[in-house]
């Protein structure tokens, strides 16, 4: 299944949740142009917000991507609070909610190298470009080689279309 | 001054750091496709995307019935 940017993220905003767009889907919103199949977050840890992301999931039969049917998961506030990454599947799409992410921490340690945007008729946050290739670099997955160089392509574009206008 | 080696902190090097092995990737970029994708807004891009991943769905159905066929 691909990415359901469309449902998810008002989903997340509808209900309050504090999140930040990192990923491919941030990569999109910064101009890449490979596929991503899943939509993946940095949420807030505090008790409000994980009360507001159990609640935004609470219909969406959310489930350990990859775990084998039957497992006693619930997805509730307490087990939001005893994990912290939660890789799911749910009726929207797969989704990706990340306590902490390597090279950038938990949310309010990312939070300053954000920016806010509009897409699907909400507001969301999305990490910067220069995090995002960072945050890529620091999972140091041969996979991301490509999406990296894709990422600093876009970089240098966007430097040289900054010059050209300040010229 | 000390002998020890200096840690490997790539991953925390400025985001236009230049690395060889991400340089080498960088060769095969469609940068006009990049260039078109800076035109747009964040809301086109995700259209865009959208329009593009519906595409890629088309054909990996039309691969899955063209192998049940064979």
């Amino acid at each position: 299944m691909d990415s359901n940017f469309r449902e998810i993220l008002p989903t997340l905003v509808a209900h309050r949740v504090k999140f930040i767009l990192i990923g491919g889907g941030a990569a999109i919103a910064h101009g890449a142009s490979r596929l991503t199949y899943d939509v993946d977050v940095v949420y807030a840890r505090d008790p409000q917000n994980i009360a507001c992301l159990a609640s935004a999931l609470a219909d969406k039969t959310p489930y350990p991507r990859g775990a084998p049917p039957g497992l006693p998961f619930q997805w509730d506030e307490r087990t939001i609070a005893s994990g912290l990454n939660f890789t799911l599947t749910t009726s929207m799409g797969d989704l990706d909610l990340l306590g902490e992410v390597v090279g950038g921490g938990a949310y309010e340690q990312l939070l300053p190298y954000t920016e806010q945007w509009e897409a699907f008729g909400i507001k969301c946050r999305i990490v910067t470009l220069e995090k995002l290739i960072q945050l890529k670099r620091a999972a140091g997955r041969p996979k991301d080689m490509d999406a990296i160089a894709e990422l600093q392509g876009i970089l240098e574009e966007r430097r040289k279309l900054k010059t050209k206008g300040a010229k | 001054m000390s002998d020890e080696a200096v840690p490997y902190t790539r991953e925390l090097a400025p985001p236009d750091f230049v690395d060889p092995v991400i340089e080498f990737y960088k060769k095969d970029i469609d940068r006009t496709l990049l260039r078109e994708n800076l035109k747009l807004t964040v809301a086109e891009r995700f259209e865009k995307y959208e329009k593009f991943a519906e595409y890629a769905r088309e054909l990996r159905e039309a691969g899955r019935r063209a192998r049940k066929q064979a």
